[in-house]
């Protein structure tokens, strides 16, 4: 489990993390999202052991992580620009790893060629960049960490090997529980593997949840009467949104589905439908609660 | 066994219950059947396990399935209420479809000669192929 309690962090003068805590549940795959700058790679990099906080402190299973050799040896943090010694091939660079780090699965580096098909003899920096990403997933999974942590892991693979590729981290977590810290920007790309959000926005951790519970708790609902309705209708409910399109009202409520419908229905609606959320539009209304601007965090 | 929207709105949690849901009713999986563990679900969907593990324990609370330990989750005999739950939402869905047909005009008369045709063609058994 890592825990984190009220990590802060300046570069100079710019705060990039203010306060930050976060638990991260041993085989969960957690997610953190936040919005261009929100200090995701410092955060991940703190955790990592590679940055040290100034403020507050992290711990792996209960235990400090900056410059520990021994939390490190059970831990990989792939960051979002890779680095391979120069001249090296594959092999070369797996003979490193195998060295650093004492689990090292030499059996599993090897069966792993079949599913990546790269030639173990080749020079790394001849290969093409999203083929570079797959040598370093190759690596990390070989080095079978408990901890893996991940830095815009999927940028440059192409859609089959991402698949392939989140297909073996899925099997490492079912098979010996091992935990998953990814950042993302891309939200469709991680909410069918995550188990748990958490959104950064300017050094704070907006919020922290199991990201079913996230989306059953916040609806889309719309609604229609059939007279002008009074405002009571909507004083019961935590609206976080509320639009008239015509005769058509649209709202973003937060609560149970069965107490939204039963609320509305006493005012018998002509029209009443309620829509779960996806993770991009929850993100983009929370953001807005935060007030960060919609057209800047959608790519 | 059998696919999930990923793209859907709907938290991949609830899809994979209603999905064991369906299969069960409709006995697809019988009684005292095993179910995949998660391990073998999470590779073939490509999903979270906790996910999966989390949905499992759903339908064990909601008496559909069973646990052994060190043996995996099995599908129990089922309660009878769950139909009667689904009846419900068919003839609620009706009410609505009915008042509809009614509002455009459809007399008790039609709508009574539309029953005794249904009827008869779920007698001979060709109303699924109509779909």
């Amino acid at each position: 489990m890592i825990v984190s309690n009220s990590i802060s962090k300046k570069y100079e003068k710019s705060h990039v993390l203010q306060h930050v805590g976060l638990q991260v549940n041993k085989g969960s795959i957690y997610g953190l999202l936040g919005s261009n700058g929100a200090g995701k790679t410092t955060l991940l990099k703190i955790i990592a052991g590679i940055v040290r906080p100034d403020d507050g402190e992290i711990t792996v299973d209960g235990k400090g992580v900056f410059e520990d050799t021994e939390v490190k040896a059970a831990m990989f943090f792939l960051a979002d620009s890779l680095y391979f010694f120069s001249q090296y091939t594959i092999k070369q660079m797996a003979d490193f790893y195998r060295d650093t780090y004492p689990n090292w699965n030499q059996e599993r580096f090897l069966k792993l060629q079949q599913l990546f098909q790269l030639d173990r003899k080749k020079k790394i920096s001849q290969f093409s960049k999203g083929m570079q990403r797959q040598v370093a997933f190759w690596l990390a999974l070989s080095t079978m960490p408990e901890y893996l942590i991940l830095d815009e892991p999927f940028d440059g693979l192409d859609a089959v090997i991402r698949k392939k590729i989140k297909n073996l981290l899925v099997q490492d977590v079912a098979e010996r529980e091992m935990t998953i810290i990814i950042s993302s920007h891309n939200l469709r790309e991680i909410e069918d593997i995550c188990d748990y959000i958490g959104i950064l926005h300017q050094g704070q951790l907006l919020l922290e949840k199991d990201i079913d519970d996230l989306k059953s708790d916040i609806h889309k609902v719309q609604v229609a009467f059939r007279q002008k309705p009074e405002t009571e209708v909507w004083d019961n409910l935590d609206v976080l949104y509320k639009e008239r399109r015509g005769s058509v009202i649209l709202a973003i409520v937060r609560g149970k589905e069965e107490d939204i419908v039963s609320h509305l229905e006493q005012y018998q609606p002509v029209i009443l439908d309620l829509l779960p959320l996806t993770l991009e539009e929850i993100f983009v209304y929370e953001m807005g609660d935060a007030g960060y601007a919609i057209e800047n965090i959608l790519v | 066994m059998f696919d999930l929207d990923i793209r859907s709105r709907k938290p991949i949690y609830e899809q994979l219950v209603d999905k064991l849901k369906e299969l069960i009713i409709n006995d697809v999986l019988q009684v005292d059947e095993k179910l995949p563990s998660v391990r073998v679900l999470a590779q073939q969907l490509t999903i979270n396990p906790n996910t999966i593990q989390k949905a499992y324990r759903e339908l064990e609370t909601q008496g559909y399935i069973y646990s052994v330990k060190g043996k995996g989750s099995f599908v129990n005999k089922l309660a009878k209420s769950e139909k009667s739950e689904e009846l419900q939402k068919v003839k609620d869905q009706l009410e609505k479809l009915i008042a509809e047909a009614m509002f455009f005009g459809m007399t008790k008369d039609e709508l009574q000669t539309l029953i005794e045709e249904i009827e008869e063609q779920v007698k001979r058994g060709d109303r699924d192929d109509r779909q």
